[in-house]
């Protein structure tokens, strides 16, 4: 069966940059902004779910996400594992990585290529910063204090 | 440029060298293990004879290289201290000049006389505990939470320890007060003492044989341990900065280390190849030997001027966090590329045991770091070369 045709990203760039540029998980507005279910996405269903936009709660976004891997007790703060869980417990923390777009089996693939290959690299530098400013403690140097001791 | 070592720091070294050679490496064959099939190998020398010999560095004034004077040690600064652990680095025998951890160094004064102090005089052995069963050495999926109830603090969990054991000992045990905050900002130092209830130690215990070349962890379990709250050590909240003055440069002083490791390998290389015959000449006339001691010679050397330089930066009072990692990263890869090296002149031996090639390269193997961190060490140094073009 012939895939639907999917969201030409030259339509949505405007909206897609702007939504990518904000401090919060992004995967739930790039879902919207995608065509929703193929009529192949059912198995063997009489309603016809071509078209649907609703997150099917998979937890993808949630598993892939950094902030959440570093940080677990955020993760843990609910059983939900739907988009809205994620922008709720992530928030402004969000490390803009855009992992959870990539992870998303609703988001369309134009919108994935168009991360890949227009926003990741942008993304290195940023992500970069944050694993260590000068002002933070390395904890590195407490785990080689705790292995060296003689 | 002057590359010469103050002349007081040269003595120290003279004197810190001459100890070694004669009171450490005559004792190599008991840690190594005199029996056929080394089922007398220890991981630590006798407590008697450790006792005589902390009483001897005491004597010479030397005890507490590490420790700033102002908390009871020598004082001595980074330069010094890389001196001191390259030397003691030459030895197979585990020994060190008085040395404390710096998270210790933000005791209070009360904690001072009852932690600080002990531990230095080695009458109690502070237990480190960081690392978990469950999560290992990711401080972002440590377990262990403290609550506070009152003027107490509920600790609950398992910890493990690298730690040394002894008879007499005190947890400094990392939990979380506030899981909202992760690690850096969330995590706080608890000091725990032996006989706190709900505290307990296991494991630990010193092996023989074969045993002995791994450190044997130790477990220590909270089940609803009350701490006061005077015993946490700097500010709750706070445990990511403990030590913050002190420990960066330690990052150089384990440099050294590598190079005194390193330093010792090379001499031995140098007696295999001057003493073992093939073809009837030794090998240290044949090429790729002499290649593989020139490249040694050349990465010690290397690692040791940078070394060096950086704890002479470190004593001026420069910023030396790109310079500590450099050193790290380079000090790692060079340790490895000489037992690498090693091997080849001996003709892999290095999994030969009872010999001191076998226990260095297995040391300084397992306790230089993993990949990740040395990747996180390039991280530190890459930002700080592209600070400027930061937008």
């Amino acid at each position: 069966m012939p895939l639907r045709e999917q969201r030409d990203v030259k339509e949505i760039k405007g909206i897609l940059n702007r939504i990518l540029n904000t401090n919060s998980p992004p995967v739930a507005r790039c879902r919207l902004l995608s065509t929703g279910f193929n009529p192949g996405h059912a198995l063997n269903i009489a309603e016809d779910i071509g078209g649907h936009k609703e997150c099917i709660g998979c937890g993808n976004c949630v598993d892939i996400c950094p902030f959440l891997f570093r940080e677990p007790s955020r993760r843990n703060k609910t059983e939900q594992r739907t988009s809205m869980a994620l922008e709720t417990i992530v928030g402004e923390d969000c490390d803009e990585c855009d992992a959870c777009v990539l992870a998303c089996p609703q988001v369309d693939t134009t919108i994935k290529n168009y991360v890949v290959q227009h926003r990741m690299i942008e993304v290195m530098s940023r992500l970069e910063q944050r694993i260590g400013d000068e002002d933070e403690p390395d904890l590195d140097l407490f785990i080689e204090e705790v292995i060296t001791q003689r | 440029m002057d590359f010469e070592i103050p002349e007081e720091l040269k003595m120290i070294q003279s004197i810190v060298r001459d100890f070694i050679t004669e009171q450490l490496k005559p004792l190599e064959r008991i840690v190594l293990g005199r029996a056929a099939d080394l089922s007398d190998a220890q991981m630590y020398l006798p407590l008697e004879r450790e006792q005589e010999l902390i009483g001897i560095v005491k004597e010479m004034g030397l005890w507490g290289v590490s420790v700033p004077e102002e908390f009871g040690g020598v004082g001595l600064g980074t330069l010094g201290n890389c001196l001191v652990e390259e030397e003691l680095a030459q030895t197979v025998v585990p020994f060190s000049f008085g040395d404390v951890t710096p998270i210790l160094f933000d005791c209070n004064e009360k904690q001072k006389e009852t932690y600080l102090s002990p531990a230095l005089n080695r009458q109690k052995y502070p237990y480190l505990a960081l690392m978990e069963p469950e999560g290992g050495a990711e401080l972002a999926a440590m377990e262990m939470k403290a609550e506070k109830i009152n003027s107490h603090y509920v600790l609950n969990g398992k910890k493990v320890s690298l730690s040394r054991a002894g008879k007499e000992y005190f947890g400094a045990v990392f939990a979380v007060t506030e899981p909202d905050k992760g690690p850096r900002e969330g995590m706080t130092c608890f000091l725990v003492d032996k006989d706190t209830p709900g505290f307990a130690a296991s494991g630990g215990e010193e092996k023989t044989g074969w045993q002995a070349r791994m450190r044997q962890p130790i477990t220590l379990v909270f089940d609803h341990c009350q701490v006061p709250a005077e015993n946490v050590l700097g500010k709750e909240g706070k445990a990511s900065y403990l030590g913050r003055k002190w420990l960066p440069s330690r990052r150089i002083v384990r440099g050294a280390r590598c190079v005194g490791a390193a330093q010792r390998i090379l001499d031995e290389c140098v007696i295999q190849a001057q003493s073992w015959t093939s073809f009837g000449q030794f090998i240290s006339g044949r090429p790729s030997i002499q290649a593989a001691l020139g490249d040694i010679a050349t990465n010690i050397h290397a690692t040791r001027l940078m070394v060096y330089e950086a704890a002479w930066r470190a004593d001026k009072g420069e910023p030396i966090q790109r310079l500590a990692a450099m050193v790290k990263l380079f000090a790692t890869q060079m340790i490895h590329f000489v037992c690498d090296n090693a091997t080849h002149i001996f003709n892999a031996p290095a999994y030969v045991g009872g010999l001191p090639m076998e226990r260095f390269c297995r040391n300084v193997i397992t306790t230089s770091s993993t990949e990740f961190a040395l990747q996180l060490q390039r991280n530190i140094i890459a930002r700080d070369i592209l600070k400027g073009l930061k937008v």
